[in-house]
């Protein structure tokens, strides 16, 4: 993991850092930006300004404001029900595909709003990975899974090396690599969990957006999941939301802590969060007071 | 892999119009089915109605009185109290169809089953049921077989003795009086119940009276306006008092819908009165082909006389004989399957093979009756009760699934919640079930016997006849049916005349028959599923 | 209570008792009476056909005339008067109608269960549904008079050479007759399809066509082959629309030739309702040949209802 230096960022409330020439050229600060939206110090790959959701009448986001670094995995933890997984979806626009589903506020990928009046939601989605909390690989063979998102972009180039390339990140060639016909349903929910992670990586999005992605796997496939995901980083931005502390201790940077209601507590590093946390709620639920 | 962008300018865009022309293909494939048919049902319609043939004053006449207001009145509903709307069209649509059946009905009491006889078997039936609740007052004393064997003495005693008993009696009552108690009044005792089921006993007795009233006026209007006091009745019992009742309910219950009404007035007088205008001013209406002669008369060899009459008595007859053998054989089939039968092989088996039942085609239904009730029991070709039972056996596969289906869809949770109170298999079926699947179940088996009243192959293959002169009145009748007078008519009788116009005529009464049953359905389930949510 | 009461009500055999044997035994019995239904079909079937064919007519005690089954199967000319009882004519006048309806029912059907399962709303599902039920609901025979009376004389504006009898637009009716039935088998199997993958497709960035095209319809083809077999098989058995609308001459065609479907034709069906609405006394081998040809509708009919079930079970994805 890249070093940075530290930097606390509390949801809400200014810093006292200006804004140093460490950091690369982001967004066009829109004007309603918070006043806290300065000091950052690798790039920034997505940021939210102002997030708020809704599902019909209920507020499931509130006011949430946080930058996701380059080539780290931030975790969102949480307890069920606080709006983690929405934000996720949020980043790929996939909550448009909800009916009752409304969002507002500002949300930018590497400097471009997502919801912007000109952003095709499809165009935004193949710039950007999903995994889901079950696997859910297609009823095609194993190559034909890893190869979807190139054949539907159309993209050029040997797709062959491309597949071998995102089953070898994914920590699955040496397994399927004689199989690469067979379809992906005949394998373990393990392997199948890292043949969607290879699909997710192969188009080279932006950032791997992880949602629970282990909650539904043994503890063996889990804990492979999770050197997967640490190494993941290297290549890819990772964004994980899970409900297990003891993961996002594990194998995060940063640490995002969404609490009743859909507020955005906490964000920061992760040792931070878990050792020495400002706020009272955080560290009641991080020593299990509640959740 | 690739190197990353710092400042993305746009995600770009994806092409849609392969995506938007798929739509539009689809869209256009699943209309083309429904289009052919509404075109191909005017075509019908125009040329067995033949509209054109109006005087345009007639035309003129109904716009004004009735289309007109309808339509001003179904917007304006339409806009601002769409439940009003349905109410309101619900029950304009349950009146025709209604109407529909109580022609039929009418047609049986007066040239099939007199009166007399139909009021002696459900005095019958009334006493025998009478006798079965005195038995079942003992079920501490005697045990079940005794109680069982009694009952059935009882009920079987008292059909064969009791209708004679009464058609002897020297005196009896009109036709009209007679069929007001033993028509009426059942239906009145329903009625009458759902439309006063907030009113307590006494508001509930009230109503039920109200029906019978209602109907008993049958007998004193109908020779008035010479119909006759048995249709009068008979149209009264079916149609009249059932929609009045049901509208009564619904607006008890909920009345924020009684501005429908307000449509089902300007329809029905709209009617009215552009009936009368017409006749005040002498416009002449379509010389159409469906009119009352053709379905009053027999078969004629000349088109123009041709008529339906037998073929549709025929097809009610059939129908009733299919629902009595259909409806407890196949549900009683659904029943084990899914409550009873242990999940073995030989189970499968019978799955299977009601599958494959359902898949065979409906002439070899009809060489099934004619080999096994014909040539090998020896029964007469073409009766009503050879042709009701080919019939049965055809959609009794269907029937059989779909009752399955119905069942099937009440939650486990309800039986387990029975049987950990301690009730039998039977208990449970009969008390909790049962009754939930219960619309589901008449659902599926009114689109079979819709099925069953379109199908002409079978009873061709058992010898129905293919020109019938006088209506069926027993079991063993010669039956002919609605499908079959007219596949007659198209390739027997092959000619212009007949093309031009008993043919669509034909066709025409047959699809509004099956239309008014599929709708009926329809509309059952759609309450059943919206009430079950 | 005491220990006696408690003792009898705890040991009482309910599900024994009178009432559930009588009960059971009832619905036992109903249930039964399919397996009677399908013996007895089998048994009649066989048994009237062996009195048809030469060699086995002395094993049922016939003697009078009969036919070979050689020439029955490979005979091309049915003539009754003349005895002739080649059943080819028929046979290639019912592959006729089949491949004719597939043309027009399958690529519509799958068409339209695309469209009911992925892209019609609610309200136009509670509208498309129950119209689609009524086209499956016509009889067969308004549908045949539908193509002798307003459909041939339409198609002859374009076709001139089209005969009063023909095989299109009987063909054509009995697809759109069997457009419902590929549709909602169809739309079943793919709204079996789970939504995660059509969640995992779109969050790659797919559009709905590539979701639809390239995920569902591949995810459910075990079902959209079964609904196929389903209603080819019962275009093989419709009887009413063929009858009206193809004429009632026997003729050998190639059902690949589209040539031949400008005129009428005999399929197996109709070829039996006109042998007991024409000049055909009971008991003659003319009867007999009814059940042969019932035979041989009803072995092809049934041999294709259980190919398709092992379509459906076998190729149907576990999800």
């Amino acid at each position: 993991m890249t070093d940075n230096s530290e930097q606390e960022y509390v949801a809400g409330e200014p810093t006292d850092d200006p804004t140093t020439d460490d950091m690369r050229a982001q967004t066009d600060v829109s004007t309603s930006v918070s006043s806290s939206g300065s000091a950052v110090h690798a790039n920034t790959v997505v940021r939210a300004e102002n997030v708020d959701v809704w599902y019909n009448d209920e507020q499931a986001l509130k006011d949430i404001t946080l930058d996701i670094p380059e080539n780290q995995v931030t975790a969102m933890i949480g307890p069920s029900g606080c709006g983690k997984s929405t934000f996720l979806r949020c980043v790929n626009r996939m909550n448009d595909l909800i009916d009752a589903a409304r969002v507002e506020g500002d949300l930018y990928l590497r400097g471009k709003n997502v919801y912007d009046d000109d952003v095709d939601p499809v165009a935004l989605r193949r710039r950007v990975g999903m995994v889901f909390q079950s696997p859910n690989p297609f009823p095609k063979s194993i190559y034909d899974n890893v190869a979807y998102g190139l054949k539907i972009q159309n993209k050029e180039g040997d797709y062959d090396a491309i597949v071998e390339e995102s089953l070898k990140r994914a920590a699955l060639w040496d397994e399927v690599k004689d199989r690469l016909d067979e379809s992906g349903l005949e394998l373990s929910g393990g392997q199948q969990q890292r043949l969607c992670i290879a699909r997710a990586i192969a188009p080279d999005p932006e950032v791997l957006l992880m949602d629970e992605p282990a909650s539904a796997l043994d503890p063996v496939a889990t804990s492979q999941i999770e050197d997967l995901i640490s190494e993941l980083a290297e290549e890819y931005t990772v964004v994980i939301v899970t409900h297990n502390m003891q993961q996002a201790a594990r194998i995060s940077n940063k640490t995002a802590v969404f609490l009743t209601g859909g507020e955005l507590v906490e964000f920061d590093d992760t040792e931070k969060i878990f050792e020495n946390p400002e706020s009272q709620r955080v560290e009641d639920y991080i020593t299990g007071k509640f959740g | 892999m690739a190197t990353r962008d710092d400042v993305i300018e746009s995600f770009g865009h994806v092409s849609r119009t392969t995506g938007t022309v798929f739509r539009y293909l689809l869209l256009a494939a699943t209309l083309f089915g429904i289009v052919a048919l509404t075109v191909l049902l005017i075509y019908v319609a125009n040329d067995a109605i033949r509209p054109l043939t109006a005087d345009p004053g007639w035309h003129l006449a109904f716009f004004l009185t009735l289309v007109l207001p309808t339509l001003a009145v179904s917007g304006y509903l339409f806009r601002t109290d769409p439940a009003s709307f349905r109410f309101g069209a619900g029950v304009v649509g349950a009146l025709a169809v209604s109407t529909m059946f109580a022609g039929g009905a009418a047609m049986i009491f007066v040239d099939i089953v007199s009166p007399v006889v139909w009021f002696g078997y459900v005095i019958a039936l009334c006493l025998a049921l009478a006798g079965v609740v005195v038995i079942e007052r003992f079920d501490r004393q005697l045990p079940f077989l005794a109680r069982f064997v009694g009952a059935g003495a009882v009920i079987v005693g008292s059909v064969l003795v009791v209708p004679g008993l009464i058609q002897s009696l020297p005196v009896y009552p009109t036709d009209g009086i007679m069929l007001t108690l033993s028509l009426g009044a059942p239906v009145a005792v329903v009625v009458g119940r759902y439309a006063a089921a907030d009113a307590g006993r006494r508001g509930q007795a009230l109503a039920v009276l109200a029906g019978v009233a209602g109907v008993g006026a049958g007998g004193v209007l109908g020779p008035l306006l010479a119909i006759g006091a048995v249709p009068a009745t008979v149209l009264l019992a079916v149609a009249v008092v059932p929609t009045a009742g049901f509208a009564v309910g619904t607006v008890r219950r909920t009345p924020a819908r009684r501005t429908g009404l307000l449509l089902t007035a300007v329809v029905l007088g709209g009617t009215l009165v552009g009936a009368a205008a017409v006749d005040a001013l002498g416009f002449a209406g379509p010389q159409s082909w469906v009119d009352w002669q053709f379905l009053t008369s027999a078969h004629s060899g000349n088109a123009v006389d041709a008529g339906l009459y037998p073929a549709i008595g025929g097809s009610i007859l059939l129908m009733v004989t299919v629902a009595a053998l259909s409806f407890p054989l196949g549900v009683g089939a659904a029943v084990y399957l899914e409550e009873y039968a242990p999940d073995n092989r030989f189970t499968r088996f019978i799955d299977v093979n009601i599958s494959n039942l359902a898949g065979v085609p409906s002439v070899v239904y009809g060489l099934l009756g004619l080999g096994v009730f014909v040539t090998y029991l020896g029964q007469p070709t073409g009766t009503v009760l050879i042709g009701g039972a080919t019939l049965a056996l055809l959609i009794l596969p269907i029937v059989i699934i779909s009752a399955r289906e119905a069942l099937r869809s009440v939650p486990d949770s309800m039986r387990e919640a029975s049987y950990g109170m301690g009730a039998t298999r039977w208990q449970t079926i009969k008390n909790v079930v049962l009754p939930r699947a219960f619309p589901g179940i008449l659902t599926g088996t009114i689109l079979a016997l819709g099925r069953a009243i379109g199908e002409t192959a079978p009873l061709i293959m058992i010898g129905a006849p293919n020109v019938l002169f006088s209506l069926p009145t027993a079991l063993s009748s010669k039956v002919s049916a609605m499908p079959l007078q007219v596949y007659a008519w198209a390739s027997l009788f092959a000619s212009e005349p007949f093309y031009q116009a008993a043919v669509p005529a034909g066709v025409v009464v047959l699809l509004i028959v099956l239309l008014s049953m599929n709708s009926v359905a329809i509309v059952l389930r759609n309450k059943y599923q919206s009430d079950s949510k | 209570m005491s220990t006696d009461d408690i003792q009898r009500d705890l040991t009482r055999r309910t599900e024994n008792s009178p009432q559930e044997l009588l009960t059971r035994s009832f619905f036992f019995l109903c249930a039964v009476l399919s397996i009677v239904t399908t013996v007895s079909i089998i048994l009649m079937l066989t048994t009237e056909a062996a009195k048809f064919f030469t060699v086995t007519a002395p094993l049922m005690g016939v003697d009078g005339p009969t036919a070979s089954v050689v020439d029955f199967l490979t005979g091309t000319e049915w003539v009754i008067n003349n005895e002739q009882f080649g059943v080819l004519p028929l046979v290639s006048a019912t592959l006729a109608i089949t491949v004719g309806s597939a043309v027009v029912a399958l690529p519509l059907g799958v068409a339209t269960a695309i469209y009911l399962s992925e892209y019609a709303s609610q309200r136009a599902q509670r509208v498309l549904k129950p119209a689609l039920e009524v086209l499956a609901g016509v009889p067969t025979v308004v549908y045949g008079f539908f193509a002798v009376v307003y459909i041939t004389p339409a198609l002859r504006t374009i076709i001139p050479g089209l005969g009063t009898f023909n095989m299109l637009s009987a063909s054509i009716v009995v697809g759109i007759m069997i457009i419902p039935m590929v549709a909602s088998i169809s739309e079943d199997a793919m709204s079996a399809v789970p939504d995660s993958l059509r969640q995992a497709g779109y969050g790659m960035g797919a559009t709905k066509f590539d979701v639809s095209v390239g995920i569902v319809v591949p995810a459910s083809l075990s079902g959209i082959f079964s609904s196929f077999i389903l209603a080819l098989s019962r275009a093989i058995g419709e009887t009413m629309a063929v009858t009206v609308a193809a004429g009632t001459q026997a003729n050998l065609i190639n059902p690949l030739n589209p040539a031949s479907y400008l005129e009428g034709a005999l399929p197996m069906t109709a070829a039996m309702v006109t042998l007991l609405t024409g000049d055909v006394t009971g008991g003659g081998i003319a009867y007999r040949s009814l059940f042969a040809i019932g035979l041989t509708l009803f072995v092809i009919t049934l041999v294709m209802n259980v190919i398709s079930d092992v379509v459906a079970q076998r190729y149907r994805e576990e999800y």
